[in-house]
């Protein structure tokens, strides 16, 4: 059985079939990387599992327990956190406070902010600043500070570098190879080399459908066939 | 009146300008007004930042309000238990008022309003709309088969104002050239209670800081594990019995009436009030109910000191305020791109 499993997994938006039966699945301490070119459904797939875009048929199932049909709180309290594209801070909160919502324990709050800190020094350095004044990179340390604190056994990444530097581009790689010591993480990454560095297996998704997959091992940014799958 | 233009009038005028006592008259006045107007609309201003819902609903909360709070001190006998007694009995009474207004908030939310949120807000206006029609005439049976407003009920119905609020209150009180009533001075504390009591819920407890994060991102908060359809309920629930609380401040105030018609009178300045601030922000409807407080409190005075006596004036300044503010700044003193827009 493994821990995150899409089976047959269809999505609308509305009129339009976005997801049109994608088959995927994450183990246990893996990272599994999420390619393809834009509009594909990669975003809809993340989305999808966390009902935000609730599946029209299919099934979804965490740890052995289907989430198809679930509130979104229930999906992240399953322990399913969710970094999504453009960071979505709560702009108006202080650092601190965008950390405090994310933490479900409270009885782990002094526990969790002093991880977060620890592992993103900026963040202690602008606790009380509002989230919305901080820079991309630092925004985008924060999202992952948010979802390493809410006791989540995996993160569902989406354009972590999208937006960055190259060298926050860098940093962020490192935290997100930091956390996935401790969580599995799905990721979706349009620098294929980041993607292929930090990921365990890869699968490409094309018009909805998952249309190839492997190990990265051995397989490069200038791999052939990947580029061709996505090239627009 | 052309009498009330000739010079003499006019030398009355500036010497009513320079008067301290009158000026802090006005300025106790407005903040008295502001903390009415702050109680009314503070509730509404809640559930739209968190939930855009427009309640119409919220007059009729504050009607119910003012006619249990009319009763239960008519039923008391408060006003003859002692200053300290009736007072006590009055907070009581408030709080009562406060929870049953709350219950009622989350009886409505989870049973009505809960099944609109999906739909277009012209479906929750009608039926919020609905809810307050309902609300009033379900009221005018109860007060006309009781005959309550002509003080033929059981209880002795009169005014409860009138029969109930203690002399101290009614009373003036002066301190140098300082003059007030003790009502307004009860009225301005409560104000400041009900904004402390709101800022520290929105800002100190956990349950606040989920409303903060979902007024920015509903999408998000669900995202990382807040239930936001109890955010929701709490809300409401804390929304509706604000609004009934008014409606017991109302109770005593010489400007208001409890009638059934008093769902729609206090729900007019408590629309020009949250768009004044800024949709969805209390800092802006705590402003703007002391800017209209004051203003309202300036006009009145103005108008009716002997210059030209211009009876529903206060209606005319509120309305003023809004128009130009929507001409100036159409988002409101506070107001922010995307406040309470979903996703």
């Amino acid at each position: 059985m493994s821990f995150l499993e899409l089976e047959g997994v269809h999505t609308y938006y509305g009129e339009s079939h976005i997801l049109e039966g994608v088959d995927l699945h994450v183990d246990e301490g893996e990272v599994v990387a999420l390619l393809g070119r834009n509009g594909v459904g990669k975003t809809t797939t993340m989305r999808s599992i966390m009902q935000l875009t609730p599946p029209a048929d299919g099934s979804i199932r965490f740890q052995g327990e289907e989430l198809v049909g679930k509130d979104t709180y229930e999906v992240a309290d399953a322990g399913i956190g969710w970094i999504p594209e453009e960071r979505r801070m709560f702009g108006r909160l202080s650092v601190e406070e965008n950390l405090r919502a994310s933490v479900p324990d409270t009885s782990a709050m002094g526990e969790s902010l002093e991880f977060a800190y620890d592992t993103f020094p900026i963040l202690r350095e602008r606790n009380d600043q509002r989230a919305g004044d901080l820079s991309g990179g630092q925004q985008q340390m924060l999202a992952i500070a948010r979802g390493l604190i809410g006791q989540n056994d995996i993160l569902l990444v989406d354009e972590p570098s999208e937006g960055l530097a190259p060298q926050i581009v860098a940093d962020v790689g490192e935290a997100l190879l930091e956390a996935s010591d401790s969580v599995s993480i799905l990721l979706v990454e349009q620098k294929l080399g980041l993607a292929l560095d930090l990921a365990d297996r890869y699968y490409v998704m094309d018009h909805g459908k998952i249309i190839d997959q492997g190990d990265t091992a051995g397989v490069t940014a200038e791999d052939e066939q990947l580029r061709r799958y996505l090239s627009a | 009146m052309i009498d009330a233009l000739t010079p003499l009038a006019l030398a009355e005028t500036v010497d009513l300008l320079t008067s301290p006592s009158d000026i802090t008259g006005v300025l106790i006045e407005g903040l008295a007004k502001g903390s009415l107007y702050l109680m009314i609309a503070v509730g509404l201003t809640l559930i739209f930042g968190l939930m855009d819902v427009i309640n119409f609903a919220h007059g009729a909360f504050t009607m119910y309000g003012a006619y249990i709070a009319g009763v239960a001190v008519l039923a008391l006998g408060v006003g003859s238990m002692g200053f300290i007694g009736s007072l006590g009995t009055f907070l009581i009474i408030m709080i009562v008022v406060f929870v049953l207004l709350a219950v009622l908030g989350v009886i409505f939310e989870v049973t009505l309003i809960r099944k609109l949120y999906e739909y277009p807000t012209i479906f929750m206006i009608l039926l919020t709309f609905g809810i307050t029609i309902t609300m009033e005439e379900l009221m005018r049976m109860i007060v006309e088969f009781r005959d309550i407003n002509n003080g033929q009920w059981d209880i002795g119905w009169d005014s409860p104002r009138q029969a109930t609020l203690p002399s101290e209150l009614g009373g003036t009180i002066e301190i140098g050239f300082l003059n007030f009533t003790g009502l307004q001075l009860m009225q301005i504390l409560m104000g400041v209670g009900v904004v402390v009591g709101i800022w520290a819920f929105l800002n100190k407890t956990r349950y606040g800081l989920f409303v903060r994060a979902g007024v920015e991102d509903e999408e998000m908060a669900k995202a990382l594990g807040i239930d936001i359809n109890r955010t929701f309920t709490a809300v409401f629930a804390v929304g509706s019995g604000l609004a009934g609380m008014a409606g017991v401040m109302l109770m005593w105030d010489p400007l208001w009436d409890v009638n059934v018609p008093l769902a729609l009178a206090v729900l007019l300045p408590a629309f020009v009030i949250v768009i004044v601030g800024g949709l969805g922000s209390f800092k802006g409807t705590v402003v703007a109910s002391f800017l209209v407080g004051l203003i309202d409190a300036l006009g009145t005075w103005a108008f009716q000191t002997g210059v030209i006596t211009f009876t529903d004036i206060d209606q005319l300044m509120i309305f003023a305020i809004l128009v130009v503010m929507l001409i100036l700044r159409p988002r409101g003193l506070f107001g922010v791109k995307g406040q309470g827009d979903h996703g």
